[in-house]
């Protein structure tokens, strides 16, 4: 009897926080050519990981490096959700010359992004002088209160 | 000792009412992920559009096509079409350091539209250089126009409210055509409050 009454309240909160878990998960299907035409300059990188927990809702796939018309360095950075939900983050490139002097821009910002669940997202940024021959990309979980 | 217990409990509720009610402020970055995010256009917004657009003007080349490099670079009308006043200025000045600091593009700060000078005083050096040189070839006229325009767009489901911001920008040569042309949107999501938006 006394097991009668907490196994049904217990179980509906199960039930009803299964639904609301699941039904707050929104993935992404893609579709893409099986053999890709073009071809990444994918470049090995070093990754310090302070944060696991973003890690795994905006996991870094690779890098891809290429110069621009004008001789810019463009950088292209895939990134996956390995969650099964909407995420928020925000990421800033900070850029270096030959000297490994940090290169002051204005576009060195904090961008916010949205990425849904299991989507890739493809980040670009381009160089903001021709004599900038490194980079550093940040990446942080969403700070403000909503 | 009863009576100063009394004092303390009548004024206890008055000194944390009014402590609750002072103000904390501190230095935030206004780059940074930290600045307040509200339903107008905020100062992180021009950021973010800046950035995307320099990116896309820097790998777009278009800049590059210029006899004498770099280019020359004149700033043109940016329409405020928002509910708004703000000052483009946040917008095109962050263009411009960038560009500025790439090597690609100089601005004019002395041809201005209606021929209104953004420095005046430059302005007046420069004709009086010229007068005293004696010059007779034509001033160095600017390669490209910066213009554009910044639209507000408002939508509304339920109590979720939606503010849309589009910054669109062109450059322009001097022969009349748009060779570089981008378009950032913004938009923010807020449920209505208690009292208004």
């Amino acid at each position: 009897m006394m097991r009668n009454i907490f196994y049904k309240p217990l179980l509906s909160a199960y039930i009803l926080s299964g639904i609301a878990l699941f039904s707050s998960c929104t993935t992404v299907n893609t579709v893409e050519r099986e053999t890709p035409v073009g071809t990444k300059q994918i470049i090995a990188d070093k990754r310090v990981i302070t944060d696991s927990t973003l890690n795994k809702k905006v996991s870094i796939v690779g890098l891809n490096e290429g110069v621009t018309n004008g001789g810019f360095l463009q950088v292209q950075i895939e990134v996956l959700n390995r969650k099964n939900s909407l995420q928020d983050f925000s990421y800033r490139f900070e850029w270096f010359d030959m000297n490994g002097m940090l290169v002051d821009t204005p576009t060195s910002v904090w961008i916010p992004r949205q990425i849904e669940g299991q989507e890739t997202m493809t980040i670009t940024a381009v160089a903001p002088a021709a004599g900038v021959k490194d980079f550093r990309v940040k990446f942080i979980e969403n700070v403000r209160k909503n | 000792m009863r009576k100063y217990l009394k004092y303390c409990l009548l004024f206890l509720p008055s000194l944390l009412f009014f402590g609750g009610c002072a103000t904390h402020t501190r230095y935030v970055e206004s780059t940074g992920p930290r600045t307040i995010v509200t339903t107008d256009i905020n100062i992180q917004d021009f950021s973010y559009a800046a950035e995307e657009m320099i990116n896309s003007l820097l790998a777009s080349g278009a800049l590059d096509k210029t006899q004498i490099q770099p280019a020359m670079l004149a700033i043109s009308r940016i329409v405020n079409n928002t509910t708004q006043q703000i000052d483009t200025d946040l917008l095109t000045k962050k263009i411009r350091v960038a560009l500025n600091q790439s090597g690609k593009a100089l601005t004019t700060t002395t041809i201005g539209i209606g021929g209104i000078a953004e420095d005046p005083l430059a302005k007046g050096i420069q004709q009086e250089k010229e007068f005293y040189a004696d010059k007779k070839e034509p001033q160095r006229m600017p390669d490209f126009t910066l213009s554009g325009k910044i639209i507000e767009k408002r939508d509304r489901q339920d109590e979720v409210r939606q503010v849309s911001y589009s910054f669109q920008l062109s450059l322009t040569n001097n022969d009349g055509l748009a060779v570089w042309e981008d378009e950032k949107e913004i938009s923010k999501q807020s449920k209505r409050g208690v009292i208004g938006w």
